[in-house]
């Protein structure tokens, strides 16, 4: 890992609350490994006192950016929220392992689960995807329509079938995208991996429908993170049979048996 | 960082600076090797360290507060064993000045970690934490009582001839007595203060933030409060060579804790936000004190 100082080259809007920062960090940009994230500090008097973590969404390795998909929830994302062009911030990355693809090959067929900004790794794995010729189904669910603004980034990079769910039934089918992925996987799916990323009742549920399947899976997972680097002990997820793991040391990109989702909050 | 103006004498213990790194903010050292020379630093503090390997508490276990952060992490740590066998060869092999921090459920398990730890290739003494507010037993209930804070450093003295650094909880009833009562049992060194006793509440469910109920309030929000407890023992305990925490993060809270009386410092909370921070502030401090001529030694208790 690295502290890195970049410079907020752009934004993108998705939605009300919902946007990418892009920021200049060639080194991270032709280093980083899908799955991996940053903790993003920002200096000034009315920062957050912890950075927060963010998946690394994707890269531009030519113009050196890196792009973080960020949704507004509290102090620490309103505070990214006001970053204009060219203000800096601070990035201790490359940080977490990274998800699994190299033994993937052409024709091999994945699917990837993302709940709401969950979908944030995923425009880098799918360019790693894409460039195995692995092909890659996307379910993608929310709460309601706004929840699936970053379709339009994503879209292009899925080189399989799309589907959506929303709990309002706003966009794609209503309800969860777990069940979604549940009715395909019925009718076979045919998927060598699972990727999913989204909150602790989408695993939950998730763990459930894969469980007995014999799909191999990979939890992107997300803890309350003090300093992403394993100091301070904060994002630990409970194991089976008792302990803890630490989720952006031993993680953050889990087996979903590595985890008692039962004992998560 | 070796300079003639920085190195600072605390009794037995000698330092090339006075930057250290407090205990539970600094893992074993090893996770910052990327971002600083852990020989750049005055000293490190292990995570608090027990006979047997120790799982903490159940998540969530942080919650950020204005200016700072509560804890309940529950001492989870990878116990002395390991440590001894995977952290500290590791460490001296960088060139570390390290500090054990232990704790244990009752006096003899504190008693037998110091035994284990005594001697140690490597290890630059053994820092007492009688002050940690997160765990059911032992901890800060060893702190709260002048009688049983002399009882364990007592009988922890007796059991080694390493350093004896004891760290001081500030929720205690009176800090000049309990720190009187450790010095009387024979530390060398006291470190404070560790974190305050607080709590934070979801406004909507009323449940608290953090699983323990109640954390430990650490950052620059009880910088004030560790500078006057640091000031208040050194003004009631002249001879007795302390150790300042609370909320470091500049070069200018180095300086105030030095002149309050502290001997140095360990940066602790921010390392979580800056890993980088303590070897900068050993520079910082280098070049203040190298642009005045004037050794770091010669900044301790300063303030009337």
């Amino acid at each position: 890992m690295r502290d890195i100082k970049a410079r907020v080259t752009s934004r993108t809007d998705h939605a009300p609350g919902l946007f990418s920062l892009h920021c200049s960090a060639p080194d991270l940009a032709a280093g980083v490994r899908a799955g991996q994230f940053a903790m993003i500090g920002v200096e000034g008097r009315s920062r957050p006192f912890l950075r927060r973590a963010f998946s690394v969404a994707d890269v531009d390795r030519h113009a050196g950016t890196v792009e973080f998909l960020v949704k507004v929830v509290g102090v620490g994302t309103a505070c990214l929220s006001a970053l204009v062009p060219g203000e800096e911030v601070a990035l201790l990355a490359p940080l977490g392992n990274a998800f699994t693809a190299s033994d993937l090959a052409r024709g091999d067929r994945v699917a990837i689960v993302a709940g709401g900004v969950g979908v944030a790794p995923f425009p880098l794995l799918l360019r790693e995807l894409g460039s195995r010729g692995v092909v890659a189904d996307l379910f993608f669910g929310g709460r309601s329509a706004p929840d699936l603004a970053y379709r339009a980034k994503i879209s292009p990079l899925v080189t399989g079938a799309e589907k959506d769910a929303t709990d309002d039934g706003t966009a794609g089918e209503p309800g969860r995208v777990t069940d979604l992925l549940a009715r395909t996987l019925g009718g076979g799916g045919g998927y060598r991996r699972v990727y999913a990323c989204g909150p602790t009742p989408m695993f939950r549920s998730l763990a459930r429908v894969l469980d007995g399947k014999g799909i191999a899976a990979e939890f992107s997972t997300e803890a309350p993170m003090g300093c992403g680097f394993g100091v301070c002990l904060a994002c630990v997820l409970p194991k089976p049979g008792g302990g803890f793991l630490v989720s952006c040391q031993e993680g953050p990109i889990l087996a979903p048996s590595a985890v008692d989702w039962s004992r998560c909050r | 960082m070796t300079s003639s103006y920085l190195s600072v004498a605390l009794g037995p213990v000698r330092l090339a600076n006075p930057i250290a790194t407090a205990s539970g903010t600094f893992g074993y050292g090893l996770e910052f090797a990327d971002v600083l020379d852990l020989s750049s630093i005055g000293a490190l503090f292990t995570k608090g360290l027990s006979l047997q390997p120790h799982e903490g508490n159940a998540p969530p276990r942080i919650c950020e507060t204005p200016s700072g952060m509560l804890n309940a992490i529950g001492l989870q740590n990878v116990g002395i064993e390991t440590f001894l066998r995977e952290k500290l060869p590791l460490l001296a092999a960088a060139g570390a000045t390290v500090f054990a921090n232990i704790w244990g459920d009752e006096e003899e398990e504190y008693v037998e970690i110091a035994r284990a730890l005594s001697g140690a290739p490597g290890l630059a003494g053994i820092e007492l934490n009688i002050s940690c507010p997160n765990v059911r037993k032992g901890g800060m209930l060893f702190g709260n009582s002048p009688e049983a804070t002399a009882s364990l450093v007592g009988k922890v003295r007796k059991a080694t001839d390493a350093p004896l650094v004891v760290k001081l909880s500030p929720n205690a009833p009176d800090l000049v007595e309990s720190a009187r009562a450790a010095r009387g049992a024979g530390a060398d060194v006291l470190s404070l203060v560790n974190t305050f006793v607080g709590m934070a509440v979801d406004p909507e469910t009323g449940a608290p933030r953090i699983s323990f109920g109640t954390g430990g309030l650490s950052g620059p929000a009880i910088r004030p409060l560790a500078v006057r407890m640091v000031h208040q023992v050194h003004r009631a305990l002249p001879d007795a060579p302390l150790w300042g925490i609370g909320g470091i993060e500049t070069l200018s809270d180095v300086l105030e804790f030095m002149a309050v009386g502290a001997s140095a410092v360990q940066v602790g909370t921010a390392n979580f936000r800056d890993p980088g921070v303590s070897a900068r502030l050993v520079r910082e401090l280098d070049a203040w004190c190298a642009e005045r001529s004037i050794a770091a030694r010669d900044l301790i208790g300063r303030t009337p």
